[in-house]
């Protein structure tokens, strides 16, 4: 079964990250109302309100907002406050956006974490790496599209990478 | 022309041209280069080894030990590849090995009269006096004498890639045992990956004339393959080999891409390195066909029966006029089949065995010599005849050009033994099969000892039903494969000992039965002393045909059973993989990958020279035209900052946020110093240990608010400190209310340092009040700028009045950009690493080379820093006796006598008029450079005794860059002792 849209790769712009750790005792269900959003406990990611929140660890999640106020690790801190630690992480990351044909294919070729639609779906999460460089990877939508979050220092040896990759494709 | 008129499957309507040795011949597509050969009647395509003996090509198979040529030419050339498993392509180039001047007439084949004297382990006989001549003489001439093959010495153009399968089920080997595993399991909804070799699949199928449910054997195998494409949940590699088999149900493969191509298409890499995770595998790749041991059995015209047959078969040619048949197993009596449909004539069969299959008797009706011996010798530098020996004695020279020889088969069980298990004796198939298996995997068909073709039918129903079954699923109905029975008798004989010529045992590396003896005469008894000694098994095949060969030999020398004598396992990779497939991407410039800094261009546009600090690149300086070198620029770079201002970026070093209630807590059991009494908007210096006591790391602290700190490390260590902190929360103390994370990466950190530093800083950040009250030293400010937060840090390592500045690492290069601009009225200078490593020797900071994994805290003058009011990790194994022995070497300076010498690190200290041993061995300097600011080179470094010796000459000895130097013990910091710069 094909893909019908191209492979559109992107590096993403315009959005902020944040880190969240829960504090000791903190129960989950606070945490939630406090975010508005259910919390993903295991490898995976959640959406809503402007924000995805991809599980990282015990407690720790990766919280990337689309820029609005409410979403920005200075208004998530406020509203965690006593709750959860929050740490920006804006300029930490870079985050390339992988959609349509080619784009497992692609990415199966540098991570060994098994994408097949059977083992990772849309938002399952995995922290991995490709090409010796670490990163979080979670799948947004069945075309398929995947995030890819990599150290910001290393997006050129990333995208070196990408780019022969997308050659052999 | 050996091309028989019909038949075969290479495809007639796709001539193809090629040359070998330079000369020019035409094949047909489906060839391999070996068929296309002899298509061309090309018999001799090598030399041996050691003795330079013409060779021709014995094999169809990945197996083959004798056709190493040399493919394609330039930067591309490969070395030992082998003809048998080369697809032909237009326009492709090979060339002979191991032959000099040309493979016709090769002057070292004069090594064959050195015969005895090159026996086995004669290197270890030989070249041994004078021994002078070693070096000079007997090395230079053995290394261009040995070696097979030459490399090509030039870049590898191409490209290689990676790919990561999963599946349930992986079937090694699509020939018939293989394709009905995976069309059963594929069929069954199982996730399947088969792998094979050939570019095509069927195994035997496409070499014998073998008929399933009225179907040709291979448009039965295009059926399957035809079924087997369409199913999504099966991935088939063709052109795919697995190498090795690991823990965790882990399989290493290639994947052949362009190899079959002049060159790859546009993108597309050589080849591609597969790591294949499978719940189940499958072994089905088939046997191996041994030859016998008789003298001349390696003459060019001597082929394996199998072979036989496939060039017949599937490539159409004929590899002799006239044939004769030397086989103990019922496979080779199949070949005279072929070879009679074939219109070869077959002049006679040998057979050792007692019983003959019953085609023996339609043979000898047709004319065809039935004789029950053996071949003794195979004569002609190009096969020519052969000498027989009958079982009663009567001996008979019968001339042949082709002799195909059935030794038997060993199931190809290699991977089998990757993880260990070792192969068992089967009486009945005269050969080692697999005994244990690795977990999750099994060897089915004729790679399991279960010869014939329904066998291999059925193995591969059952075993894809036992997989499907584990794993949960349900088998569908089985089909009925229809086919008929062939004999797979194998008898029990290995070795003719009355020969005349040299009988080989292992033909790549030319070891014959002699060097077998040899080895178990002068005590080599066990197969592994044997594979040693002698080098049997140790070529390129690693003993794929001849292995056994050897072991049954010794089993008969020592007198032993095979069983007892043993055999040896296969080692990963199964077959020679290129290097270049396992570096994949990862070569060059790619080799790791590269760390750049937010400031990285701009510092680039400003010409810095880079360094790599780990995976880092940091600008070590940067010159200005006219600089001489790189001291030059240096000096300028120091003397600016300490006289007006200069500006470095320093994002590399870890950064750390530390949150939550207990964070201060945290804090005090990993420094040796306290940070729970931290003011909030100051900074502290702190030292972390070892849990044995030794310095893991220094930084400063600053605390932002009552539950947030703010950590720094060096740049070398950032990922172990964290990974200490996230273990001392997690496992050490998880009832601490405490959270950590890294911020390397967010934070762009630039140091502003210099009388003038204050100034530059006032102008760039107008809103922030920079006076010695509102920002004193060891303070921080946080700020706006640019819609972004800043922090402001009052800290030095140059020991001038300086700031660290920090914002998001998105605006990193506009704060290096703004620093300049606003800076040039002040004179602003960029300096890189080597100048800030000069200014902070001048202060006597210990750094990396202080840090080193052997000193201690009071070894670096930091003893009054260890708290005695509250517990740290390393604390108390820092109070062992031997850490806390003054005679310890503790940190001092140097300066030479001589102001023009030159100290280096590395150099010893040794008292004045002390022999220069290690029971003399004072210490060591760690740090040094030349001193812009003083005039002279100075130096840290540790020694014994060191803070009570200052003013005391001792010598730096430094054997190995030049002659011993005199130099001053003094205080290590050798700029501003008092601190007053810093504080202004």
């Amino acid at each position: 079964m094909s893909v019908a849209e191209p492979l559109i790769i992107e590096q993403r712009s315009g959005f902020t990250l944040a880190t969240i750790m829960a504090r000791k005792a903190t129960p989950m269900d606070r945490l939630e109302t406090a975010l508005g959003l259910a919390l993903p406990v295991t490898p995976s990611a959640k959406s809503g309100k402007g924000m995805t929140l991809v599980a990282t660890g015990p407690g720790t999640w990766l919280a990337m907002g689309d820029g609005s106020g409410e979403t920005t690790p200075a208004a998530l801190s406020q509203r965690l406050a006593g709750l959860a630690s929050v740490v920006d992480q804006s300029s930490g990351y870079a985050i390339f956006r992988l959609s349509g044909r080619g784009a497992r294919t692609l990415l199966q070729r540098g991570a060994p974490v098994d994408l097949h639609p059977s083992a990772f779906s849309p938002g399952s999460a995995a922290v991995t790496l490709i090409a010796h460089i670490g990163v979080l990877i979670w799948q947004a939508d069945h075309l398929p599209t995947y995030e890819v979050a990599i150290f910001r220092s290393l997006a050129a040896s990333f995208g070196a990478w990408l780019e022969a990759g997308v050659a052999a494709l | 022309m050996s091309r028989l008129t019909s038949g075969g499957l290479v495809d007639r309507d796709k001539p193809l041209s090629f040359r070998f040795d330079g000369r020019a011949y035409e094949g047909f597509g489906g060839d391999t280069l070996a068929s296309a050969l002899i298509a061309n009647d090309v018999r001799l395509v090598g030399r041996s080894f050691k003795y330079h003996r013409p060779r021709g090509i014995l094999t169809a198979g990945a197996e083959e030990p004798n056709a190493l040529v040399t493919l394609r030419s330039g930067a591309r050339s490969e070395p030992n590849t082998k003809a048998t498993t080369v697809e032909l392509f237009d326009g492709l180039e090979a060339s002979s090995q191991n032959r000099w001047p040309n493979l016709r007439f090769d002057l070292l084949s004069i090594n064959q009269l050195g015969g005895p004297l090159l026996a086995s382990g004669f290197y270890y006989k030989t070249f041994m006096w004078p021994a002078a001549f070693w070096e000079k003489l007997y090395e230079p001439l053995i290394r261009r004498a040995a070696g097979l093959g030459k490399l090509a010495a030039l870049p590898d153009p191409d490209s290689y890639d990676r790919d990561h399968g999963f599946c349930d089920l992986l079937v090694i080997g699509g020939g018939p045992a293989g394709l009905v595993a995976a069309l059963s399991a594929g069929r069954a909804g199982l996730r399947v990956i088969l792998v094979d070799e050939d570019h095509r699949l069927g195994g035997r199928l496409l070499a014998e004339r073998r008929w399933i449910n009225d179907l040709a054997g291979h448009m039965w195998a295009e059926q399957i393959a035809a079924e087997l494409a369409q199913m999504p949940n099966v991935r088939v590699l063709t052109r795919t080999s697995v190498f090795g088999v690991y823990d965790g149900c882990e399989y290493g493969a290639i994947e052949r891409i362009s190899d079959h191509l002049a060159t790859p298409d546009a993108g597309q890499p050589r080849q591609r390195y597969w790591k294949i995770v499978a719940k189940k595998a499958l072994l089905a790749s088939g046997a191996i066909e041994r030859p016998l041991v008789f003298g001349g059995n390696d003459r060019p015209g001597a082929m394996m029966a199998s072979a036989v047959s496939t060039y017949i078969n599937r490539f159409a040619v004929a590899p002799g006029k006239r044939a004769a048949i030397f086989t103990c197993s019922d496979s080779g009596w199949e070949t005279a089949k072929d070879m009679i449909a074939a219109g070869i004539e077959l002049v006679a069969v040998i057979d050792p065995r007692d019983r003959v299959p019953p085609e023996g008797v339609s043979l000898a009706s047709a004319g065809v010599r039935v004789i029950r011996g053996s071949v003794v010798d195979a004569i002609g530098a190009s096969l020519r005849a052969i000498d027989v020996v009958s079982t009663e004695g009567h001996r008979v020279r019968i001339a042949v050009d082709l002799l195909a020889m059935g030794g038997g088969w060993n199931p190809a069980i290699g991977l089998g033994g990757n993880l260990g298990a070792q192969p068992i004796w089967c009486e009945a198939v005269q050969s080692f099969v697999m005994g244990e298996a690795p977990p999750h995997f099994a060897p089915i068909g004729a790679a399991a000892g279960r010869y014939g073709l329904r066998v291999a039918l059925t193995d591969g129903a059952t075993s894809a039903g036992e997989a499907i079954e584990a794993l949960g699923g349900r088998a569908t109905a089985q089909p009925v494969w229809a086919t008929d029975d062939e004999p797979c008798r194998i008898g029990a004989f290995w070795h003719v000992s009355a020969h005349r010529g040299k009988a080989f045992v292992d033909f790549q590396h030319d070891v014959t039965d002699a060097d077998v003896t040899l080895a178990a005469r002068e005590g080599y008894r066990s197969v592994e002393h044997l594979k040693r000694y002698t080098t049997l098994g140790m070529a390129t095949d690693q003993g794929k045909v001849g292995q056994l060969n050897g072991h049954a030999l010794m089993a008969e020398a020592t007198g032993r059973t095979i069983a007892q004598v043993g055999t040896i396992r296969s080692r990963p990779p199964y077959f020679p993989v290129a290097i270049a497939a396992f570096a994949g991407h990862h070569r060059d410039e790619h080799f790791r990958p590269e760390r750049r800094t937010a400031g990285h261009d701009w510092a680039a546009e400003r010409g810095a020279t880079f360094v790599d600090a780990g995976q880092w690149k940091r600008a070590q300086w940067f010159a200005l035209p006219g600089e001489q070198d790189w001291r030059e620029t240096v000096n300028r770079e120091v003397a600016a900052t300490r006289h007006g201002v200069g500006v470095c970026d320093v994002s590399t070093l870890g950064k750390i946020e530390v949150h939550g209630p207990d964070a201060g807590a945290l804090l005090d059991r990993l420094y040796i110093n306290s940070f729970s009494s931290l003011a909030v908007g100051k900074a502290r210096y702190g030292v972390m240990l070892r849990e044995d006591g030794i310095v893991m790391d220094d930084g400063t602290v600053t605390r932002l608010a009552d539950e947030h700190f703010y950590v720094t490390t060096t740049t070398a260590n950032a990922a172990s400190v964290m990974q200490h902190i996230d273990y001392a929360r997690q496992v050490l103390w998880p009832e601490l209310d405490v959270q950590a994370v890294s911020v390397t990466e967010h934070w762009s950190t630039c140091a502003v340092a210099g009388p003038r530093s204050r100034a530059l800083l006032k102008a760039l950040f107008s809103e922030c009040d920079f006076s010695n009250e509102a920002l004193p030293f060891m303070g921080a400010a946080t700020i706006g700028w640019r819609g972004a937060v800043a922090r402001i840090f009052r800290v030095s390592f140059s020991g001038e009045l300086a700031y660290e500045v920090s914002v998001p690492a998105l605006l990193g290069d506009a704060l290096l950009r703004a620093l300049i601009e606003v800076g040039e009225a002040f004179s602003v200078v960029p300096y890189g690493t080597e100048a800030l490593s000069v200014m902070r020797i001048e202060k006597g900071h210990p750094a990396g080379n202080e840090l080193n994994g052997q000193t201690t805290a009071a070894d670096l003058g930091m003893a009054r820093m260890m708290s005695k009011k509250k517990d740290f990790i390393g604390r108390a194994m820092a109070m062992r006796p031997g850490l806390t022995d003054p005679a310890r070497p503790a940190l001092i300076g140097l300066a030479p006598v001589d102001p023009a010498i030159l100290l280096r690190a590395g150099a010893h200290l040794l008292g004045r008029g002390a022999a220069p041993i290690a029971a003399n061995d004072q210490g060591y300097v760690t740090s040094a450079a030349w001193s812009p600011t003083l005039g002279h080179s100075i130096a840290l470094g540790l020694l014994r005794h060191g803070p009570d010796r200052h003013g005391e000459i001792i010598i730096v000895h430094d054997p190995v860059r030049g002659a011993d130097v005199e130099a001053v013990v003094c205080h290590p910091v050798f700029v501003d002792p008092e601190g007053s710069r810093v504080r202004g």
